[in-house]
């Protein structure tokens, strides 16, 4: 760490040898030396205490509460969260919930990367930029106007989707609107899903393996699939473990495509965790149980995280070896 | 050698071309219909028809433009904000060796923990309560707070990094703490400036959740919004022509970011991935 003033640096080795009154003096001299640095501060500690740190403790302390938001607050103790495993929308928001991340971790550790593992092994560099580009561009029309069109490509009188099926002989459906396959319909939204962030990250993960590794496979007469298999896969083994992370928190926490394709329908059969949240808390008032959802998938959340990352630990460590 | 190998590509090509053709046909079904009457809709699915109808886009301008008109307030305020904000913090995390710099960025990093579902009751009823429901402050503010945290995390390394003998050499001359910051800091901050003001910008811009909870009535509506609601009106017309050239619409200027700012935009879109 770079800074700025060796002097107040070397007084603070010093001070190790001085009283404790005295170290207390120092340090209030430092702060007052100091103070445009908490100037500088103020504003963004200001808002952070307003708008992130206050909401974030509110939400953990009202998961005890029945609460209206307004003029009603009881104690509720752990009710709330005893509701989470009672309430039957709930089970089929986590079904629910099992199910997209399960479609989605296979989903995004194989198109995807598929896609860069390709794009990687074009001889042609200008086809392989020409590619990167091409699956870029897909990621700039903001995620509204893609949810929107794969509302139209699913619309059982004139989309897409039923459009291609007549052409070919197949039965049409009412997708979004069909209690057993409204729930794929959402899952399947982008395919080949090659377009997107993940691919953009496994093609920097492949591109950064050392040259020597992949000319001595090539020399050893490793080739195609093998080469993949045995030596790329295992060096962009900590880009998955970070896709697989994101797609999870995606899953658990994500929302706005069951809001606004299906409203959690038909039925419950769309229903998420996060749409349930929202529905508890903007149509039912229920706000206390709203943040205890909140917690509840907040705490999940960080589990799976901190399980992930002492795995990339692990990964980093067995690299290094 | 070199051409046998790069036959031997052929069927690498075909997958990727495929899958890009799947991937964009929905986009070029959208530009195709977005120039079509009811009629040519109706009488030709899958291909383009002549003569356009460019009218089409005035019928979605006329829907759209408010909402336009709200997100480039929201979206270029927010920016505006969020970069001054998070420079002056970050310039002071990364350059000054201050009593409780490590606790006061451990409390900025912890906040990349905490996920909006957690705060978004909350900080609604925070919003009610302050009176800013169904008024710009009320998507500005919490976007500032919580864009300006990934900002700081990413330009405090940035500044970080910034050679000691430049400031060193800047304070024998005699520089003040501001002319530090201004002259000699922002200059060499822009690439990263550009790479988080896009991140920031994609982030508001696609929002949808917040805006829908905390404006009710349609006046202040993001784009983001606006194309559901319209999307609701055109279905209703059956004017798909229409319907499709709102999305053009409110797919420009996101693009014309992209083509200013290519390099910043995918980093920023990356990065986006990894906040999230």
């Amino acid at each position: 760490m770079h800074t700025l003033d060796r002097d107040v640096g070397q007084v603070s080795a010093m001070d190790v040898s001085t009283k404790p009154r005295s170290r207390f003096m120092l340090t209030v001299g430092r702060m007052r030396r100091r103070s445009f640095c908490y100037l500088f501060l103020l504003p963004t500690f200001v808002l952070l205490a307003m708008f992130n740190y206050w909401p974030a403790l509110s939400a953990l302390y009202h998961s005890f509460f029945q609460w209206n938001g307004a003029n009603f607050k009881e104690w509720y103790g752990l009710q709330n969260f005893l509701q989470i495993f009672r309430d039957s929308v709930m089970r089929t928001a986590f079904k629910n919930m099992f199910i997209i991340s399960g479609f989605g971790l296979v989903i995004s550790i194989t198109f995807p990367l598929a896609a860069a593992a390709l794009i990687f092994h074009l001889q042609d560099l200008k086809f392989a930029y020409f590619y990167r580009v091409m699956y870029v561009v897909p990621m700039v029309v903001p995620g509204m106007v893609t949810l929107m069109i794969w509302r139209f490509i699913y619309n059982p009188q004139v989309g897409l989707l039923n459009a291609l099926l007549e052409a070919i002989g197949l039965p049409t459906r009412i997708w979004l609107g069909d209690f057993q396959y409204a729930l794929y319909a959402l899952i399947f939204i982008g395919f080949p899903w090659v377009a997107g962030t993940s691919m953009l990250i496994y093609l920097a993960g492949l591109q950064g393996i050392e040259p020597s590794l992949l000319d001595a496979a090539a020399i050893d007469g490793a080739s195609g699939l093998k080469r993949f298999w045995y030596l790329e896969l295992p060096l962009v083994a900590s880009q998955i473990k970070l896709i697989v992370i994101l797609t999870l928190i995606g899953a658990i926490q994500g929302f706005q495509g069951p809001l606004v394709m299906t409203g959690g329908g038909p039925g419950t059969t769309t229903m998420v965790p996060g749409l349930w949240l929202y529905k508890n808390a903007m149509n039912y008032n229920k706000m206390g149980y709203a943040c205890a959802i909140g917690t509840f998938l907040f705490i999940v959340t960080m589990g799976l995280t901190f399980i992930n990352l002492r795995f990339v630990q692990s990964s980093a460590e067995f690299e290094g070896a | 050698m070199n051409t046998k190998l790069l036959k031997a590509d052929w069927p690498k090509h075909v997958i990727l071309l495929l899958a890009g053709f799947i991937t964009f046909y929905p986009f070029i079904f959208m530009v195709q219909t977005s120039f079509k009457s009811s009629f040519q809709f109706q009488h030709e699915f899958w291909l383009p028809t002549f003569p356009l109808q460019p009218l089409n886009y005035k019928d979605a301008f006329n829907q759209i433009w408010p909402y336009l008109v709200n997100s480039f307030v929201v979206s270029g305020v927010t920016v505006i904000l969020v970069l001054g904000l998070a420079s002056f913090a970050a310039y002071t995390f990364a350059r000054y060796d201050f009593p409780g710099r490590e606790i006061l960025f451990l409390g900025i990093l912890g906040l990349l923990m905490i996920p909006g579902i957690l705060t978004l009751v909350p900080a609604f009823l925070l919003i009610r309560d302050f009176g800013l429901i169904g008024t710009r402050w009320a998507l500005i503010l919490p976007y500032l707070s919580g864009g300006q945290v990934f900002a700081i995390f990413i330009m405090r390394s940035f500044i970080a990094g910034l050679p000691e003998e430049l400031y060193e050499s800047a304070r024998i001359d005699g520089a003040t703490n501001w002319h530090m910051f201004w002259r000699i800091t922002m200059p060499l901050c822009k690439p990263i400036l550009v790479t988080i003001g896009v991140m920031n910008i994609l982030g508001t811009w696609n929002d949808y959740i917040w805006p829908l909870v905390t404006l009710p009535d349609d006046r202040l509506w993001t784009v983001t919004v606006g194309i559901v609601k319209f999307t609701g009106h055109f279905q209703g017309l059956e004017a798909w022509g229409q319907m499709f050239a709102g999305y053009v619409i409110a797919s420009a200027p996101l693009i014309v970011l992209f083509v200013f700012t290519m390099r910043a935009f995918i980093s920023g879109l990356m990065s986006g991935a990894i906040k999230a």
